[in-house]
């Protein structure tokens, strides 16, 4: 196993008097898939949000590359390398497929793009690309608003291909998915972590979990109650009564 | 006639500067602001200083009304633009509320109530030129780069900070700054339109800068449709052309012109939103989507 790229030790929210997330410890090894697994309200998203600066979190810290990123706004974090999807995906609903993807290369919020000629071609270089690999490239002048489910969750992820991100945070990217485009999902994922991307997902399909994952962290409350290799923990008696037990159930 | 006429088009064209900047603010950037008029007074009173004091000179008069209007919309846009959606709006209600109080009371640089009289016509190195080149000039310039950067990056940018501001700052955007900068272009706009005004009229006063002034400009954005290029041009002709249509028309007596106008404009809002929420030259689709 490679040297882990983000980690995050201990970190903690609070709202109010509801410990969302009580110390969680996570490490995301490039080429490698950990997926976040446990019931609804374990704290899931929230991790995502303490990392990626949405949350600033009460205590813990996150390293990526050795540099904290704890404190950092949300736009620094994605340009150091983190990239997210969102449940509700969070499309630029009134923009068209190809420019949905375009502004994922573009992080400048001047005027214009630094780098000139070279830099644009490298920008559109890899729309097209994220637009190949995601099949979105028949669709790529339709509005985002017009798409069908799939493609929407296809064309969330091809903005994240397209932001050449190291780290991926994907909340339920296969939800919702036929078989056929959730084996499409699985194939793309697959040659992310070949590339040597870290990815954490969060996942309520465990055929999904146990097809793509490496590694699980099982969440409850708050806290990791186990972490290890997917066989290992989906065939914990104890875990598996509280993913199924009356506190939560899989969505 | 033709003076009519002409007077009609030069005003025609400083509102359409004013409706075309305050939709890269609200058609493209999803920026809620019922402010423009104080920028567009900032830049009245700017331009028609120069003018007075200074020279004469129309350049000069708009390129410094831009950069007040510009420079200060920065500094008001950077606070407020840390709320969001329908705070902002309540924010820009209160700079509006405030910046009426300020033109009337700040008589050394507005003149008070009474405004500034005997603005001299505008000149370009010297030469006397009419108003109405020099608006159509400078709308078809500010048309031009509008254009320009809502096709590019930075249209991208707005467009993806109005559809999903979350996703476009976990893509790398730094969305204040992006909103700052549409602001502060917007308003440069608004500052240029009025140095035009002041040069145009060659007398302004508070009246032009209340709130019923940004409410009239936000509606020619929002009837001509917002996120389009010539939308709020077509907004601004129609509204400007009403009260001069409805002068016309014999049945209407001249002292009801107003009211009448008034119900006409609420109607035509109410209506156009429950058949084109669009706008006229709108998408016909947005607006009735959920997103």
């Amino acid at each position: 196993m490679s040297a882990p790229i983000l980690v995050c030790e201990g970190l903690s929210r609070s709202f109010g008097g509801v410990k969302a997330v009580a110390g969680v410890s996570l490490a995301l090894p490039a080429g490698q898939v950990t997926a976040l697994v446990g019931p609804n309200g374990a704290g899931k998203t929230t991790v995502f949000n303490l990392i990626t600066g949405n949350l600033r979190a009460d205590a813990g810290s996150a390293m990526l590359r050795g540099r904290s990123i704890m404190g950092l706004a949300p736009h620094k974090v994605a340009r150091m390398g983190v990239a997210r999807s969102f449940q509700d995906l969070r499309l630029f609903t009134h923009m068209s497929v190809r420019d949905n993807i375009r502004t994922a290369t573009e992080t400048s919020a001047w005027f214009w793009q630094p780098g000139g000629a070279t830099a644009r071609r490298a920008r559109e270089a890899a729309t097209e690309e994220a637009l190949a690999r995601t099949g979105l490239l028949e669709l790529a002048e339709a509005r985002a608003i017009d798409l069908a489910y799939a493609e929407r969750k296809f064309l969330s992820m091809a903005r994240i291909l397209a932001a050449r991100a190291e780290i991926w945070l994907l909340d339920e990217p296969a939800s919702g998915l036929d078989l056929a485009s959730r084996l499409r999902f699985g194939a793309l994922l697959k040659e992310a972590r070949r590339q040597g991307v870290a990815i954490c997902l969060i996942e309520h399909n465990l055929d999904v979990v146990t097809e793509l994952a490496d590694r699980i962290a099982f969440l409850d409350q708050g806290q990791v109650l186990a972490e290890g290799e997917p066989e290992a923990i989906l065939k914990d008696p104890k875990l598996a009564a509280i993913y199924f037990g009356d506190r939560g159930e899989a969505a | 006639m033709i003076a009519y006429l002409t007077n009609l088009a030069a005003l025609a064209a400083i509102f359409g500067i004013l409706a075309a900047t305050l939709n890269v603010a609200v058609g493209y950037a999803g920026i809620f602001s019922v402010a423009h008029a104080v920028f567009f007074g900032l830049g009245a009173y700017a331009g028609a200083q120069i003018a007075l004091v200074l020279v004469p000179d129309a350049l000069v008069a708009m390129l410094v009304a831009g950069l007040v209007s510009g420079v200060l919309s920065l500094c008001l846009a950077l606070p407020a633009l840390r709320v969001r959606g329908e705070y902002f709006v309540a924010a820009s209600l209160g700079l509006q509320m405030m910046a009426t109080t300020l033109f009337s009371e700040w008589k050394t640089v507005t003149g008070g109530i009474g405004g500034l009289t005997g603005i001299p016509r505008p000149h370009i190195f010297g030469v006397e030129v009419g108003t109405l080149p020099l608006a159509l000039a400078a709308l078809g310039l500010i048309l031009l780069a509008t254009a320009a950067l809502m096709r590019g990056a930075f249209g991208r940018t707005l467009r993806s900070i109005r559809d999903a501001e979350s996703a476009a700052e976990a893509l790398g955007k730094n969305v204040a700054a992006a909103k700052a900068l549409a602001v502060a272009f917007a308003c440069a706009g608004a500052g240029v339109a009025g140095a035009l005004f002041a040069l145009h009229m060659q007398f302004v006063n508070v009246e032009s800068f209340n709130l019923d002034q940004s409410v009239l400009i936000m509606a020619m954005v929002i009837i001509g449709g917002t996120g389009t290029l010539l939308g709020p041009l077509v907004g601004a002709v129609i509204l400007l052309s009403l009260p001069a249509g409805l002068a016309f028309l014999p049945f209407i007596p001249a002292t009801e012109v107003g009211a009448v106008q008034q119900m006409v404009y609420g109607l035509a809002m109410t209506l156009l939103m429950i058949f084109r929420p669009a706008g006229l030259v709108g998408d016909l689709s947005r607006g009735k989507s959920t997103a």
